[in-house]
């Protein structure tokens, strides 16, 4: 057999906390479609992003149709025909999808028509539906993927990586895009497809690779295996399976209501439509949706940081128009942010002083004018060892914990300073498998102690497995509101895209 | 009413180098913290270059390169070595500030009589010049002026239409998708900036050569800052720098026209010279800036 | 974290023996000779109690414009307008000096214009922090131009009203005795405004890392967005901290009017302002580290003083150090997280298995 297309060998890649490749060993052949497959924090991106010039390995070779290469930047691997799709898209706003797929391919004056006229043919020849002209920060993210897509197809790539492709994709949309990765290793292109789920490698992969903790664990061709064989190998050990989530009680109070609410982002744009749900205390209400419909909206508008223009909001009796977002924290009301970093945890600051975030403006924890710091520390610790948080202690600074660790900080947090209702909004994205399971654990808890949950979620499984009720988004509206015995994938899959349909 | 125009326009012209070479600089990524300080420099070695050798080339050419040469100054400390750019170009501007009163002490001692050098002539071009009420104001100027009149068209066009415009407003937006498409980003960034020193050390020459005729150490008063507010201003577009700098370029003609003509009877004195200043102050209040480059003081760093 | 201390200890004073080395350069290069300069300067400042008190005399007012750009720094937000701020709040203080100076026992008066001149301060200064609040303007650039138009309104004022009574100089005539600050070291210079000034930025540090007040502070400077989420209206912290810092650049004009010059002159003391945003940095914002960096300037400019009238190196020499030793200090941050990078990977390294 000829020598392989791409052959990666015995690469090492330390980062300055954790080791994120060990002397893998991968080799990608002429029109074959790769599945690298694995949880978060697996290596997988690692791995690609050394082969694309984006991180230098510490130690390993990388040979291409058998010739020793040197990668160190995208553009070497670009000359290489090698391209790669990551999940933040390196995509410039402001700008038109030409001058965005042009960049760094043309020299000397621009001749727009002329570049207008490329694009549109080269998307022609997909079938990817695209206006050259277009802003691409206004485009939704199918499309904008669609535009990085045609980036790599412009300079002739003979090689595209994706990151967790189907992250931000509806349903349908991930069956264009494989359509496109099919008729793309048709025509004798190689794939990598990089992902955590099952289902996916099962339908487009050649041949699967399983990365677990920076090593390959296994590789298997699509037709000698089978979900169960690749979870396991995936995973390591059989999970323990979640403790059974009892029925909501049918009288409970109901603890947060929202009527016809309608909301406008900055620029008029509606984002949230005639929305109405409602919650009983001790229940879960799973949201889900594709990413981008409108779900973040709701959890800013129930947590305070975003005003309805209409409708109303209610926690209880208590009507929530023009209540602020620090009454609201002392009204009980919790909120585990998507984006962690950003939004939930100050990173340069100490774990201690992450957990008084929303409580430094009681009496809590003051003594006289001054902070009482020893009360302080000493919850901070109970917190870690209530949490399993692995840190060296309270002073440790939130940028030194891993990911996992900062979310669990979050969640014991807003968990111990909620008092009715808490909204967690993609709370296990980017999380390993042990941190996943704590959450769900919590969360299932918080249930049990007799608060409402909101729980926002993009993935299906997530939301099947805690939800007592589960609504589905699209455009800021709700699609329905469903117990969870009466959906199947199927259905929620069509109502994810718009589909309002009756029937199974 | 036609001198104060054509003074306007005078008065435009450091501004508008200044300008302008903020706005490439800044729709990379950098703002140019130290334009202060290269001004200072310009002006220093313009009028040092000038009166040692007697040429006004002479003294151009010395702005130039002590501006490009305190640019470098900061554009190694920012661009490569990552640091703070609003710190970074506060220290450099003490240190040129220091520098410049330092060596001005140094060179001269304390003259009597404080030493001047001929500032630049107008050149009024030949026919253009007499056209009725136009022609003094716009075709009467001397030779940096009519430079200045080259700047904004050229900067517009390198801008918005040929590759080099579109990797430099990408790399301020997202400089990881420039990196990507195989541009050295800190290798763009640190040109612009010593872009930034070239222009603005002419900017700064211009006041002590090419207007007053002599250097005092508080010659640029803060018109680096005004320069550098104007790119704000001006939505970081060439011709809104433009529209700026003739904004201001007025101000000062009125304030210098009211001053000399006795107008502190009705207006302090004191009001007069502090109008650019305030005049900014309305300014930034006012525009809500919907331009700004994504990612503008941030530094960029790769990951792996 | 007793390693990381040390580390920002020996870098900064590596930082300032290599900013003293390169201003030695410099006047190595025109033909001075650095090492007696130096020496004089040393041997100069410990050589009377005059000359040594002089060095807490000039620290004061630069500990409050300090500790000015410092808080709202806390907060991200950058100051420069301290300078601008230290005129208003010395046009203040004279005005009142000079309206009770004789008429309201001693500390009474001073405490009056000291509390006046805080408060135009506060004002001036929250008036960038409102513009960035309900604007979203540059406080940078404002703060900044907020300082020309405060020379502007202090030279008004000296050229009419507070004129002194000869009407030949623009600037006032000399407060009343009984509004001087107090000495406390007699035979010098050296004023109550030190002790005053000391006092301030241990509050200050107070204030910043012990209470809830500072606490926001400090979360609005490191992440907005999180701040905004736990229910803290960031728009009132930048009022606050603006505020906060325009009091501390005027108490800075009170000092230096009531403590040494006993009247108002025009254009006095210009470089406070930046000199003061350099000891900030150069103390990373810590109002303890303000204390002792304030005094490392005073000695300087002490010296300065003295090399200009002794050596014929002009007294500019001094700002020349200061910029050179903040470039310095700027390129440890640099060495130093290089060398932290360093440390945790070689860490890592050592426990990977073969």
């Amino acid at each position: 057999m000829a020598a392989p297309f791409i052959e990666m060998r015995d690469i090492t890649k330390l980062f300055a906390k954790v080791v994120a490749n060990r002397r893998v060993n991968l080799s990608i052949g002429r029109g074959e479609v790769v599945a690298l497959l694995g949880e978060n924090g697996a290596g997988k991106s690692t791995i690609m992003k050394v082969l694309y010039g984006l991180y230098h390995a510490d130690s390993g070779t990388i040979l291409v149709e058998g010739e020793r290469a040197r990668i160190e930047s995208p553009k070497d691997a670009m000359s290489l025909g090698i391209a790669m799709i990551q999940q933040h898209f390196s995509l410039v706003g402001p700008h038109t999808v030409v001058e965005n797929i042009v960049l760094g391919n043309v020299r000397g004056i621009i001749d727009a028509r002329a570049c207008e006229g490329k694009v549109r043919d080269l998307a022609g020849r997909y079938g990817f539906d695209i206006d050259p002209r277009a802003i691409v920060r206004e485009l939704p993210v199918g499309s904008q993927q669609k535009v990085e897509i045609l980036k790599a197809l412009y300079q002739d790539a003979r090689l595209i990586i994706m990151d967790e492709p189907t992250a931000v994709l509806t349903p349908q949309e991930s069956e264009s895009l494989m359509g496109f990765v099919r008729a793309y290793a048709e025509a004798g292109n190689s794939v990598v497809f990089i992902t955590h789920k099952l289902k996916e490698v099962m339908e487009v992969a050649d041949r699967i690779v399983v990365m677990r903790s920076g090593e390959i664990h296994g590789e298997r061709k699509r037709e000698e295996t089978d979900e169960r064989e690749l979870s396991s190998l995936m995973i390591g050990h059989e999970l323990p399976p979640l403790p059974p989530s009892s029925p909501a009680a049918e009288g409970a109070p109901v603890a947060l209501r929202l009527e016809l609410v309608n909301a406008r982002d900055r620029r008029g744009v509606v984002c949230l439509r005639d929305l109405s749900l409602s919650i009983r205390e001790g229940e879960i209400l799973g949201v889900a949706g594709v990413s981008g419909n409108g779900q973040d909206e709701l959890c800013e508008v129930v947590c305070g940081s975003r005003q309805a223009s209409s409708g109303s909001v209610r926690l209880g009796e208590r009507d929530l128009a023009g209540v602020g977002i620090r009454e609201r924290i002392e009204l009980g009301i919790g909120y585990v942010p998507a984006d962690r970093q950003r939004d939930g945890v100050v990173m340069e600051m100490s774990l201690a002083e992450n957990m008084i975030l929303k409580s430094s403006f009681g009496k809590v924890w003051r003594r006289g004018p001054f902070l009482d710091l020893r009360r302080i520390a000493a919850s901070a610790r109970k917190a870690i060892e209530d949490y399993s948080i692995k840190a060296p202690g309270p002073e440790a600074l939130a940028k030194g914990l891993s990911g996992g660790n900062q979310q669990k900080l979050v969640v014991a947090r807003e968990v111990e300073g909620s008092r009715r209702l808490i909204i967690f909004n993609q709370p296990t994205r980017g999380l390993d498998l042990g941190a996943i399971d704590y959450v769900h654990t919590t969360i299932l808890g918080e249930k049990r102690k007799g608060k409402a949950v909101l729980l926002v979620s993009t993935e299906l499984s997530e939301i099947f497995a805690l939800s007592d009720k589960i609504a589905v988004m699209y455009k800021g509206a709700i699609m329905g509101i469903f117990p969870k015995a009466e959906l199947s994938m199927e259905r929620i899959g069509l109502l994810m895209a718009g589909y309002s349909g009756v029937g199974a | 009413m036609i001198n104060l125009l054509a003074n306007a326009l005078l008065m435009s012209t450091p501004l508008l180098f200044g300008s302008v070479a903020e706005v490439l600089a800044e729709r990379s990524g950098m703002m140019v913290t130290a334009i202060e300080g290269i001004f200072l420099i310009g002006a220093f070695s313009g009028f040092v270059g000038a009166y040692a050798c007697k040429s006004l080339l002479v003294g151009l050419a010395a702005a130039l390169g002590s501006g490009v040469v305190v640019a470098a100054l900061y554009g190694w400390i920012t661009v490569y070595l990552k640091q703070h750019q609003v710190v970074t170009g506060t220290a450099i501007n003490i240190l040129v500030a220091g520098l410049c009163s330092f060596l001005m002490r140094v060179f001269f001692g304390v003259p009597v009589i404080p030493l001047t050098v001929e500032p630049l002539k107008k050149l009024p071009i030949p026919l253009l010049s007499g056209i009725p009420l136009l022609g003094p104001i716009l075709f009467a100027q001397n030779a940096l002026t009519y430079a200045a009149y080259l700047i904004v068209p050229v900067a517009w066009f390198v801008l918005y239409r040929t590759s080099l415009g579109l990797t430099i407003r990408s790399a301020g937006d997202n400089p990881e998708a420039v990196d990507v498409a195989g541009e050295d980003v800190d290798a763009l960034r640190f040109s612009l900036v010593l872009v930034a020193g070239a222009m603005g050390g002419i900017a700064g020459a211009f006041y002590s050569i090419g207007y007053l005729g002599m250097f005092t150490t508080n010659i640029i008063g803060g018109r680096g800052w005004i320069a550098f507010a104007i790119c704000f201003l001006g939505n970081w577009n060439p011709l809104g720098a433009l529209a700026g700098t003739l904004v201001f370029g007025v101000a000062e003609a009125v304030a210098i026209s009211m001053q000399s003509s006795g107008g502190g009877q009705l207006v302090p004195n004191e009001l007069l010279i502090a109008l650019p200043y305030i005049l900014t102050i309305a300014l930034t209040m006012a525009r809500r800036s919907f331009n700004v480059p994504g990612k503008l003081g941030v530094p960029y760093a790769k990951e792996g | 974290m007793k390693a990381r201390f040390l580390d920002l200890l020996v870098s900064v004073a590596a930082a300032v023996f290599l900013g003293l080395a390169a201003s030695a350069a410099i006047m190595l290069f025109l033909g001075k000779d650095p090492l007696s300069a130096f020496g004089l300067l040393a041997s100069s400042l410990i050589r009377d109690k005059y000359t040594f008190a002089d060095i807490f005399v000039k620290a004061a007012p630069l500990i409050l414009t300090a500790l000015a750009f410092a808080v709202p720094y806390k907060a991200s937000l950058f100051n420069i307008g301290a300078q601008g701020q230290f005129y208003v709040g010395a046009l203040v203080a004279s005005a009142v000096s000079l309206a009770v100076g004789g008429r309201l026992p001693g500390v009474l008066g001073q405490a009056v214009a000291l509390l006046a001149a805080a408060a135009a301060g506060g004002l001036w200064g929250s008036f960038v922090g409102f513009a960035k609040a309900r604007f979203k303007a540059n406080e940078f650039l404002i703060s900044m131009m907020s300082t020309y138009v405060a020379l502007a309104i202090m030279n008004f004022f000296l050229r009419t009203s507070l004129m002194e009574a000869k009407h030949e100089y623009p600037q006032t005539d000399s407060f009343d005795q009984g509004v001087w600050l107090p000495l406390i070291v007699g035979d010098t210079r050296l004023h109550a405004g030190f002790a005053l000034a000391v006092l301030i930025a241990i509050a200050i540090w107070l204030v910043i890392y012990r209470t809830p007040f500072g606490y926001r502070v400090r979360v609005v400077g490191y992440n907005a967005d999180a701040a905004r989420l736990a229910g803290i209206d960031s728009k009132r912290t930048y009022v606050a901290t603006f505020f906060i810092a325009g009091a501390l650049a005027a108490a800075a004009g009170f000092v230096e009017t009531n403590g040494v010059q006993h009247m108002l002159v025009q254009g006095f003391n210009p470089g406070l302002g930046s000199e003061g945003i350099g000891i900030a940095i150069l103390a990373n914002a810590n109002p303890i580290g303000i204390v002792f960096a304030s005094i490392l300037f005073g000695a300087l400019k002490g010296g300065g003083v003295i090399m200009g009238q002794m050596s014929g190196i002009p007294a500019s020499i001094i700002e020349i150090m200061e910029g050179c030793v903040m470039i310095f200090v700027i390129l440890s941050y640099f060495a130093r997280s290089i060398v932290e990078r360093r440390r945790e990977k070689r860490e890592l390294q050592r426990r990977m298995p073969a």
